[in-house]
């Protein structure tokens, strides 16, 4: 008893309007204060720490203001406001669906006193009222149709009857909305690479909520093949361009040339062209030999990873590159990955394979003078690895958003430009031994538009059938005794 | 300026008097252009400079006609705005084909390009609002911020800019499209609210209110952000010969402080604040001597806040400010701060029209629609914002989807927007299920816009983002 009374009360509450415009709201609240706060996952820690004192900071973490949007609470919200909307429309789906299905062909008494727009013409032959009112109808874009009931002759016509389902076509197209997202959450993913040029990797950085990163490896190995940029006149970027291989277990299976808004896609996985940088390693780089017994310093170029022959034919290779460089108990430590401070070690074979090793400490002196080699080196030139920058994303319930999507459009246009309008025709006994047409009609929107229009066709009948129209009042006693 | 208003209505006006002057200022300026342009040779007649210029002057005619209409109430006033606006139209219609065939795509892409499309919308609906809703008395509304819209322009970097890659996508086009339409909707269903709550006999001192909020909420917003300590007013620094705002680093631009503009500011939100706290006195204390004094108020206020416009725009031109981040003085112009221009010229409008309603009330009243016409006219064009605000929101995510790896990243412009669309869905829920009208409705239909607003501007100066294509 106890139980049945809980879920009635809960029914009413579900199935109110009041309690989806009460979910609207909240949701609405919550998600501008995720935009004044800001908000962790979209938001560089740095500036976090900037933005607020560190108390105010833990204070609103603990709180989970700082990740609204992936917080427990607001998809409860979410959710909460999905179960409305299933309540809310399955309540009053089988009121539409009556309408739908089983449209009211003669109108009787009652439910001819109730409509909202009716006339009354006095009339002396009813086959040739009813055809005068098929006519007018006709003639306004109505197509009417006679049914027999009970003895009796009517007309009924109809336009647009699906209009009805206008809104539980928007309200599923919002369903199907929310459950993309709610996939997407569940097993979808986003993350960042960056591809150098000629390299092939496979992991991306997952942006964590928490606003640290994790690691998530691919099904396949993206190698950048090529990457480029252009750029206009005033240096701003014009293009960037990568041209991606994709390779699964050990084949090559797809290639595309890719740029801004225009992602590879790869068995539900997104390639998206997302920045573009040059390394701090260089692609090959160029020294001058100059030969210690006297001669003509001649331009070597040395690939990164592999060698060059010089004219001795010994051959030249670089052991390691250091971008940014610093010297401790004679050894040399990488200090960072910017290539502001560089230095290089030289390795020279001879033909017997024993390899000479040579630094080049940019900074201190750009050459391997006095370091015992048949050459002095030293850096002439280098070019630069591009290296692209990629967003990967899985986002299998986009679908589902894409279907609500198209399905949210046709449903409002249904809903804003379509309209469910019904005319009946009756002829009805006064009473008092005389006949009278009637009509009436109702629209389930845009009453003032049909209202004219029911007016016009009211002027149309009246000229055809030169009657007056009743008195409403007293007529309409006399229609509930007939 | 307020007594030389006054004096212009004490006076009958006759109606041929101001058509012939206004006629004759048409046809001197179109006739001076012509010169100008035949001289200097500033591109094709009908090119973009020239058609803009055109539709300036011809909009400006009608601004005047239509608020002539709004103070006297002769008919004549509106047809022949209506004829005005019509041929701006057409001239500015003329306008945006000859850049987008230049730029080979439809301007959407800068503040500059987004004003051209706003005053072409505004013009277009000024006259579907008149024909198909036979609500006359728009024009009076729209036309004034067309002419103030074009005239921002003129002070904006007008060349075609080619696009950053992130830009270059059709599906942008079509996303900023319709949000230029739903919010050119959504600004005229606030218009049709307005006039309600007039027709609706709302009394006088509560538009006072409402406009007094409107002041204090753009000036404290400007202080917000630009306020400095020691009384300065930040704005951004603008490199004179690159035409173009100076930036520290990608997406940062350099912010210089003129002296004391702050403090300037700082008091003409208090006169703001003023008329304000004295109407919210005036319902506590059931005082309406006090409502008669706040309408002085708002008359302070404008005064202060048309001083406050003049000093910016003479310091703006004029000089040379330090700023903080770099070393040595730099100078900005008009053009890099679009945003606190336009903030400080709304609110000078704001201010105007309700001095009109204040002042004219009783005329203003006869010249509109009844109010349940408004209402159901209001319904109408929230109808049509509705479905092009789900379509923006649809567009905008599906070209997020395709340039930045997702659909949806509850970026604040992305989450504002679906708040606004909520807001409107409540609207419309409001109306059709609960059966709102009249006075309920129209104020949620302000609210909505409002909301507009903030999406609009307050994001992108407000709160930081992703969106920060606009500002540049």
């Amino acid at each position: 008893m106890g139980l049945k009374s809980i879920w009635n009360k809960l029914y009413q509450t579900l199935t109110s309007v009041k309690t989806g415009i009460f979910l609207i709201i909240v949701v609405g609240i919550f998600s501008a204060i995720g935009t004044i706060i800001l908000q962790r996952p979209t938001s560089e820690p740095e500036d976090m720490q900037r933005a607020y004192s560190p108390e105010t900071l833990a204070l609103l973490d603990r709180i989970g203001l700082t990740d609204i949007f992936h917080a427990w609470w607001f998809l409860l919200l979410l959710t909460m406001f999905c179960v409305c909307l299933i309540f809310v429309s399955v309540n009053r789906w089988p009121t539409a669906w009556k309408m739908y299905s089983k449209p009211v062909r003669f109108a009787e008494p009652p439910f001819r006193a109730g409509l909202p727009q009716t006339v009354k013409i006095p009339v002396q032959d009813e086959a040739a009222a009813l055809s005068v009112a098929e006519r007018v109808l006709t003639r306004f874009g109505f197509t009417p149709e006679r049914v027999t009931e009970k003895g009796a002759t009517g007309l009924y016509s109809e336009k647009q009857r699906f209009s009805v389902f206008a809104v539980y076509i928007v309200h599923l197209s919002l369903l199907c909305i929310f459950a993309g997202y709610i996939v997407d959450g569940i097993v979808g993913y986003r993350g960042n690479i960056m591809v150098p040029e000629g390299q092939a990797l496979g992991q991306i950085s997952l942006r964590d909520n928490k606003g640290g990163e994790s690691k998530k490896t691919l099904p396949f190995l993206i190698r950048c093949d090529a990457a480029g940029e252009e750029t206009y006149a005033d240096g701003s970027p014009k293009k960037w361009w990568s041209k991606l291989t994709l390779i699964e277990n050990g084949q090559e299976v797809a290639t595309k040339q890719i740029v801004v808004n225009d992602p590879f896609v790869y068995k539900g996985l997104r390639i998206y062209q997302s920045s573009m940088g040059q390394s701090s390693t260089p692609k090959t780089l160029t020294f001058l030999a100059a030969p210690t017994n006297g001669g003509e310093p001649t331009p070597v170029e040395v690939p990164l990873n592999g060698k060059a022959t010089l004219a001795d034919g010994e051959s030249l290779s670089v052991l390691r590159w250091v971008p940014d460089y610093y010297v401790q108990d004679n050894e040399v430590f990488k200090k960072s990955d910017d290539a502001e401070n560089p230095a290089v070690q030289l390795g020279l074979t001879n033909a017997s394979g024993e390899t000479k090793k040579l630094w080049i400490l940019y900074s201190q002196a750009n050459t391997t003078k006095g370091q015992d080699a048949p050459f002095d080196f030293s850096i002439k030139s280098a070019t630069w690895a591009k290296f692209t920058g990629l967003e990967v994303s899985h986002q299998p319930g986009q679908f589902g958003v894409w279907l609500g999507v198209i399905l949210i459009a046709i449903g409002l246009v249904i809903a804003f430009y379509t309209q469910h309008m019904r005319i009946w025709a009756a002829i009805v006994d006064d009473g008092k031994g005389g006949k009278f047409l009637w009509v009436g009609g109702t629209t389930n929107k845009n009453r003032d538009r049909f209202q004219l229009k029911f007016e016009q066709i009211k002027s149309a009948l009246q000229a055809e059938l030169g009657g007056q129209p009743g008195n409403q009042k007293t007529e309409e006693k006399t229609l509930t005794r007939a | 300026m307020s007594d030389a208003r006054v004096e212009t209505q004490q006076r009958p006006a006759s109606g041929a008097a101001l058509l012939v002057m206004v006629g004759l200022g048409i046809l001197f300026a179109l006739l001076v252009a012509l010169l100008t342009a035949a001289k200097t040779h500033s591109g094709p007649i009908y090119g973009e400079a020239n058609m803009l210029y055109a539709a300036l002057v011809l909009y400006t005619g009608a601004a005047v006609l239509y608020m002539g209409y709004g103070v006297t109430g002769i008919e004549r006033y509106v047809s022949v705005a209506s004829f005005l606006t019509a041929l701006g139209f057409v001239a500015n219609t003329a306008a945006v084909a000859h850049r987008w065939s230049v730029a080979g795509r439809p301007p959407f892409s800068n503040m500059y390009e987004m004003l051209l499309s706003f005053v072409w919308t505004l013009a277009l609906l000024t006259l579907i609002a008149e024909r198909a809703y036979k609500v006359k008395i728009i024009g009076s509304i729209t036309m004034p911020i067309t002419v103030v819209s074009v005239i921002l322009m003129q002070l904006l970097p007008s060349d075609v800019r080619p696009l950053v890659p992130a830009l270059q996508s059709t599906w942008l086009q079509v996303h900023v499209t319709l949000a230029m339409l739903s919010y050119a909707a959504c600004a005229l269903s606030f218009a049709l609210a307005m006039m309600f709550l007039i027709q609706d006999n709302m009394k006088t001192e509560s538009f006072q209110a409402l406009t007094s909020t409107g002041m204090v909420a753009i000036y404290a917003s400007m202080l917000f952000t630009r306020f400095r300590s020691g009384g300065a007013l930040a704005v951004t620094a603008y490199d004179l010969e690159g035409k173009s705002e100076v930036m520290i680093s990608r997406g940062h631009p350099l912010f210089l402080r003129i002296p004391d503009l702050g403090w300037l500011y700082v008091l003409v939100l208090l006169s703001a604040l003023v008329p304000l706290v004295l109407y919210i006195a005036g319902q506590v204390k059931k005082n309406s001597s006090l409502f008669d004094i706040a309408s002085k108020g708002m008359f302070i206020t404008l005064m202060l806040q048309a001083a406050g416009l003049a000093i910016f725009i003479t310091r703006v031109k004029n000089g040379q400010y330090g700023a903080p981040e770099a070393e040595g003085l730099y100078a900005t112009a008009l053009p890099a701060n679009p945003f606190l221009l336009a903030g400080i010229v709304g609110g000078i409008v704001a201010g105007l029209l309700y001095l009109l309603l204040l002042w004219r009330r009783e005329g203003l009243q006869k010249m509109m629609p009844p109010a349940d016409v408004l209402d159901q006219v209001t319904y109408k064009i929230i109808c049509i914002a509705f479905p092009l605000l789900t379509l923006m929101i649809a567009a905008g995510a599906y070209w997020a989807n395709q340039a930045w790896g997702s659909y949806w990243s509850w970026d604040p412009k992305e989450t504002w927007a679906a708040i606004t669309w909520l807001v409107y869905a409540g609207y419309l829920h409001m109306r059709v299920t609960r059966g709102w009208r009249g006075r309920r409705a129209a104020w949620f239909a302000i609210l909505g816009f409002a909301v507009v607003i903030f999406t609009f501007f307050g994001v992108t100066y407000l709160l930081p983002g992703l969106h920060a294509y606009a500002a540049g």
